[in-house]
């Protein structure tokens, strides 16, 4: 029996939300989840995808991954393309946290290296990363810093001296999107964004520093740099104000153009213009500068976490081997070459909470990877593991080359802060090996583990579906919470 | 107190009431500020005010709050009382607080955006609700 009423189990990993389930959808939804992650399905995501089904030139189904929540307009976890002539393009499509993203830091430390000096390295890390409320960073902008940020994203950080070149060709689209204007970018964003370049932020956004507990694909793993035991850095973090701002005030406008190409919205925050309209593109353009900035933001977080390793370990650049693994968005829209029915088109692809996932031999891959397929970095949560993916070809073929983006919330910040009562998340983390410094007082019970869907069942689903391929696990051992 | 938590799985959401429309949008005011720090370890030391307009009364709540988690994203500035005038459409503010020092005031929330989803601004008889989720 399906958990969701007029939804229909297709195999093992999909159910499908058909033609009906609500009133004007053009096109099927598709939810990747199996039996376990059904029983956490709720109605309001579900909801979310026959909703953004009924958006104009809407391609293939609309997708949602195993990692779905209810978001606003769009699903978490949602996939939507949409052809670029007729189609339209929507702020909700992706979300306030314009690429919010993860970034993947490889090592030449062993666990052995760094167990010792555990406590001294999270200390460290979270003196030298600012993050939580109310933090700024050590970059101020000035109007033409920004505007630079803007068009240039990693780049500007590696022109500034944050990293060196050789880490730009392992970013999603090389850390930039070209074709970001600075002009169609708000004031208010840039005041937003002025003291928050090269900050962590807060929520679910971290820096873990983890091992390598299993490798499942060899091979692939040596073609990454990684290997069993192996100390790793994990980075988690967006467009900061900068971003919010954007999806806020396009959001807004954003609905005045909905109204005035006559789409027909089932809920407000689906706002939307078609694509190609000067509207779409003012969206687009703006869209790419957040991103930039996101990009340019993790690049500044990770050359201070090499400057700490550097520091602690007294070793060369070149004896600690600190170098990109990989850095994905997870919040973003993108115009990419698909083939849909034996047909290549132009669509713009919506990831909201979820990954681009191509396979080998995708012409947007870095000579790097062109044998191996794009790696797929899934955050878990701070007690239990993240994982390290590859893309397939079946990605290209059923989800516009997307997967999955994380675990997903089990519960809400009231029911996990409820839970918690009583315990110490910190020192119940500590008792499991790992060191966790927050700077929250709350964030810690919000954040605990419990809170959130079993990472192993998410990347399962995903892996068994055939859309992506287990590669490494890998293991919290330091966590800095904003 | 007349604000509470809505419970909502990904986020926050709050329910503020009021027998006038002013007193409402006040209380929700204050509730988003009480996601983001301990109102009472606030001292009114300085005053912001500011002006806005919008079509409907759903959208000049969102405005409203978006402009608080502007103002404080960009200035620190957080306030414990808020003083508002609503006429046509059009809110005047003026928020007594001051600048958020991380060593004074507890960190909680990072609040992004108020959202239209599943809004509600409404009046029942004389009382008025609005519940209204946050991005975080």
């Amino acid at each position: 029996m399906p958990k969701i009423d007029g939804t229909v189990r297709i195999d093992s990993y999909r159910i499908q939300i058909p033609k009906g389930f609500v009133s004007g959808m053009r096109t099927d939804g598709i939810v990747y989840v199996d039996e376990i992650l059904e029983e956490e399905l709720e109605v309001d995501s579900v909801r979310q995808v026959a909703n953004v089904a009924t958006l104009p030139g809407i391609v293939g189904n609309s997708l949602a991954m195993p990692d779905i929540h209810t978001g606003y307009g769009f699903p978490i976890g949602g996939v939507a393309a949409f052809n670029v002539d007729e189609g339209i393009i929507s702020p909700g499509g992706v979300g306030y946290d314009i690429n919010c993203g993860v970034r993947l830091l490889r090592s030449n430390l062993t666990r052995k290296d760094v167990e010792s000096k555990l406590e001294d390295l999270a200390n460290l890390l979270y003196t030298h990363i600012p993050s939580g409320v109310g933090s700024t960073g050590k970059i101020k902008l000035a109007p033409k810093d920004a505007e630079d940020v803007v068009r240039k994203g990693a780049i500007w950080a590696v022109e500034q001296g944050y990293g060196e070149a050789d880490d730009l060709q392992r970013i999603e689209s090389n850390g930039c999107l070209e074709g970001a204007d600075p002009d169609v970018i708000s004031q208010k964003a840039y005041e937003r964004g002025k003291a928050q370049q090269g900050t962590l932020g807060s929520g679910n956004h971290f820096l873990e520093v983890q091992y390598v507990a299993d490798v499942y694909e060899p091979e692939v793993a040596t073609a990454m740099g990684l290997f069993k035991g192996q100390i790793t850095v994990m980075i988690h973090s967006g467009s900061r104000g900068f971003g919010h701002q954007i999806c806020d005030d396009y959001v807004r406008f954003m609905l005045q153009s909905s109204k005035k190409y006559r789409i027909e919205l089932p809920d407000r925050e689906l706002a939307c213009a078609p694509f190609k309209s000067p509207e779409g593109q003012r969206y687009f353009s703006a869209m790419k500068g957040a991103a930039n900035y996101a990009w340019a933001n993790r690049q500044c977080l990770m050359h201070w976490t090499r400057e700490v390793f550097l520091k602690l370990f007294k070793l060369s650049p070149r004896e600690l081997g600190m170098k990109v693994v990989f850095d994905v968005a997870h919040n973003i829209a993108k115009e990419e070459l698909h083939t849909v029915n034996n047909k290549k088109m132009r669509l713009i692809v919506h990831r909201k909470g979820a990954t681009r996932a191509f396979p080998k031999n995708h012409p947007e891959l870095p000579d790097c990877y062109q044998d191996i397929g794009q790696p797929v970095i899934i955050p878990g949560d701070m007690g239990r593991a993240s994982f390290v993916l590859v893309g397939l070809e079946k990605a290209m073929q059923e989800t516009f080359g997307s997967t999955c983006h994380g675990a997903g919330r089990v519960l809400s910040r009231n029911q996990a802060i409820k839970q918690a009562k009583g315990r110490s998340i910190k020192q119940e983390m500590a008792e499991r090996g790992i060191i966790v410094r927050a700077a929250g007082k709350e964030t810690l019970a919000e954040e605990m583990p419990d809170a959130y869907k079993d990472i192993s069942n998410v990347v399962d689903v995903v892996h068994n579906a055939g859309i992506a391929k287990k590669v490494v696990k890998l293991k919290p051992l330091g966590v800095i919470k904003g | 107190m007349s604000y509470q938590v809505i419970d909502v799985l990904g986020d926050v959401g709050l329910r503020a009431e009021g027998r006038s429309c002013e007193e409402c949008f006040i209380n929700a005011g204050l509730g988003l500020y009480s996601l983001i720090t301990d109102l009472n370890l606030i001292e009114q030391k300085e005053t912001k005010e500011f002006e806005l307009s919008a079509e409907t009364l759903e959208d000049l709540l969102v405005s409203f709050l978006n402009e608080l988690i502007f103002i404080f994203d960009t200035s620190g500035f957080i306030g414990n009382s808020i003083e508002v005038d609503i006429e046509n459409n059009i809110i005047k503010v003026k928020i007594h607080g001051e600048v958020f020092d991380p060593k004074k005031h507890e960190r909680r929330l990072l609040v992004k955006a108020a959202t239209y989803h599943n809004l509600v601004v409404k009046q029942e008889n004389n009382h008025w609700i609005a519940e209204i989720i946050f991005d975080i």
